[in-house]
């Protein structure tokens, strides 16, 4: 009995709901700039990154609120479309 | 960031370039081909040309409007000192990105009684601030 409580507790406190939003790219790109760093606050649409593709600027935006707990681009990557581009939590 | 077409843009602006081949206009001059007629990267240059045209006037200031996708029909060869006329027009504006239609006449009559097609096609344009374009181009800005 004793287990299953700590059980209980450990979940509880592991397994609390937490709002992930993985952004991926939707093209084939050049990061032209990184605009935020891992553990800013992020608000919904505050850019995170701004990608070049086709000669035209195209920035990444928060999608929600929340913290940035990753950020998986670096300014002159070429990112393929569905790569991982930043976390919000 | 990627401007925003200008304010002014419209479906259905057009504009049209004229030009006599010339000896540098031939495929053997211009190193896409041996033979001395024109060469299909100077007919694409007109019709670019001509979708430049047709919009310059019409964007804000600090604004230009670069080529981002071609399909182009050569159809007939064209003889030193043919004379084109290529004619390009607007048919559609998404955001910043513009498509234009063009088609290249040459002096004598078609079937439909225009100058003979030369040779046609679509030229996409996406419109960006000139300034901060350029400065692109030099990687990524210091923070």
């Amino acid at each position: 009995m004793m287990v299953s409580a700590d059980l209980a507790a450990i979940a509880g406190h592991r397994f609390q709901e937490v709002d992930v939003t993985e952004i991926r790219a939707e093209m084939v790109a050049n990061v032209w700039k990184v605009v935020a760093s891992e553990g800013d606050k992020m608000a919904d649409g505050d850019t995170l990154v701004i990608l070049e593709s086709m000669k035209m600027e195209i920035p990444v935006l928060a999608e929600g609120a929340g913290t940035l707990t990753k950020l998986a681009v670096a300014e002159g990557d070429v990112i393929q479309e569905g790569d991982l581009i930043a976390v919000i939590e | 960031m990627t401007a925003p077409a200008g304010s002014r843009l419209a479906v259905g602006l057009r504009a049209i370039v004229t030009h006599v081949v010339g000896e540098a206009d031939t495929a053997a001059a211009m190193g896409s081909g041996d033979v001395p007629v024109l060469g299909t990267p100077r007919l694409l240059a007109l019709a670019e040309a001509a979708t430049v045209a047709a919009v310059a006037p019409r964007l804000d200031d600090g604004q230009t409007s670069v080529g981002t996708a071609v399909h182009l029909e050569h159809r007939r060869a064209s003889p030193l000192g043919a004379e084109l006329a290529v004619e390009a027009e607007l048919t559609e504006i998404d955001g910043p990105r513009l498509v234009f239609m063009f088609i290249a006449r040459g002096a004598r009559a078609g079937e439909d009684g225009e100058g003979e097609v030369i040779g046609a096609g679509t030229v996409e344009r996406v419109v960006v601030d000139r300034g901060r374009f350029l400065t692109r181009l030099a990687g990524p800005p210091l923070a």
